[in-house]
């Protein structure tokens, strides 16, 4: 039962991944590779956080790590720049249902603001789901840059065709 | 020795080619390398300053040591991974392979001539993927099929507005709420509508500017990079204006 939880999180990752993609209009030879790494990125964090019980800050981190390290070798492949296969890839991560949260208890903070024991029901529910949201959004960011950063010759190069020519 | 009429053209062409990567969703450093990849294949050293709508560029002529400066705006055109990566591979090609000026211009005109996606076809895809997402928050069957139609509701409403050049946060607010309201219907069959609520609007989320800005600020171009994290949060702001309206229309029934 594990093995298919995993699975079919990393299938309907990739599916969000290739929809979201989509509308940044991505190349097409880039799309197998944007879905791939989608769903291994996804279903990592989903096992971290599942099996492993790893907060989602430091899974997402993690799993950003691994889909920049993937774009830096599959980008060289079709001659794409890293972030043309990354950035598709990181969007299912992106912490929709926190941000949602976020603007919920917003809106039910100032709609309770003469009730003492909502307002700061709320209030702590508006300030831990904005905290998630931010930090995840900039830990993916940097886990999937840092391989760019600790391999710049070879990232700043991935759209060259041809290597060395004397 | 280049005539003048070439040197105005040539300076042109590196100024549009920069400002084009800037509009279609290029991080900062990635335009200044490749721009400067590009007057490098023309004999030009170019020095850019990025601004959040405009671009200086100043370009010394190599050989008769004369430069030349620019001041371009930037356009507001739909974000192209296609085009970033082509053009990437334009520069490379063109320092590479001694392309002259009129092959470099006549490959960049192709490039950004080539048409977008079938928007049918990206309305298809948006609905699945939203569909999917809703089921990797825990949604049921019924809540995706919801969350397939609520988006292609929302996507089609932001497609009209932005071919009919509504305010881009106009466009957010009112594609926001008409996703949402449709996908409020899931709260009259009782089954997860918090769900389908919170991701029948999440198409909409700037995803792109957002990694972009933060690239930007860790490699040092802060300015660009928090003008894009600001203007991507403002568009988060209207789609949490869209959403509102029909939170405060159903809120009674989520609690």
């Amino acid at each position: 039962m594990i093995l298919v939880d995993i699975l079919s999180d990393g299938f309907f990752a990739a599916i969000a991944s290739i929809g979201f993609g989509a509308i940044s209009d991505p190349p097409l030879k880039a799309f197998k590779f944007i879905a791939i790494l989608a769903a291994i990125g996804h279903a990592c964090r989903f096992c971290l956080m599942t099996y492993f019980s790893f907060d989602i800050a430091s899974a997402s981190f993690i799993s950003a790590l691994i889909i920049g390290f993937g774009s830096l070798w599959l980008g060289g492949k079709i001659y794409c720049p890293m972030t043309v296969i990354y950035i598709p890839a990181l969007l299912p991560m992106i912490p929709g249902k926190f941000a949602y949260k976020m603007v919920f208890s917003q809106i039910m903070f100032i709609q309770n603001m003469d009730e003492p024991a909502l307002r700061t029901k709320y209030m702590d529910m508006f300030f831990s789901n904005s905290m998630i949201t931010f930090t995840v959004i900039f830990l993916l960011a940097i886990g999937a840059t840092l391989p760019m950063f600790i391999f710049h010759t070879k990232a700043f190069s991935l759209t060259r065709h041809i290597t060395k020519k004397d | 020795m280049k005539t003048n009429e070439t040197i105005v053209s040539q300076t042109k062409f590196i100024a549009e080619y920069a400002t084009h990567l800037m509009g279609c969703g290029v991080h900062t450093s990635r335009v200044v390398r490749n721009t400067k990849r590009i007057g490098e294949s023309l004999d030009f050293d170019v020095q850019i300053s990025v601004f959040q709508k405009s671009l200086i560029l100043t370009m010394l002529d190599i050989e008769t040591q004369k430069t030349y400066s620019e001041v371009n705006e930037i356009p507001v055109i739909p974000i192209s991974f296609e085009q970033n990566s082509e053009l990437s591979a334009l520069s490379w090609e063109a320092v590479d392979n001694r392309l002259t000026f009129e092959e470099t211009k006549k490959k960049y005109q192709k490039i950004v001539e080539s048409p977008q996606m079938d928007t049918l076809f990206v309305l298809l895809l948006v609905g699945f993927a939203n569909a999917s997402f809703c089921r990797l928050f825990g949604g049921d069957w019924i809540s995706m099929a919801i969350v397939f139609s609520a988006t292609i509701a929302g996507f089609f409403v932001k497609l009209q507005m932005q071919k009919n050049k509504f305010n881009h946060y106009i466009t957010f607010i009112i594609s926001a709420f008409v996703a949402s309201l449709f996908s409020a219907t899931s709260l009259i069959v009782d089954i997860t509508s918090e769900i389908a609520l919170a991701t029948s609007v999440l198409f909409l989320i700037p995803g792109v500017p957002l990694i972009n800005g933060v690239i930007d600020i860790v490699e040092g171009h802060t300015l660009t990079g928090i003008s894009r994290l600001t203007n991507a949060f403002l568009l988060i702001v209207c789609v949490a204006i869209g959403l509102s309206f029909t939170l405060f229309l159903v809120k009674d029934k989520l609690i």
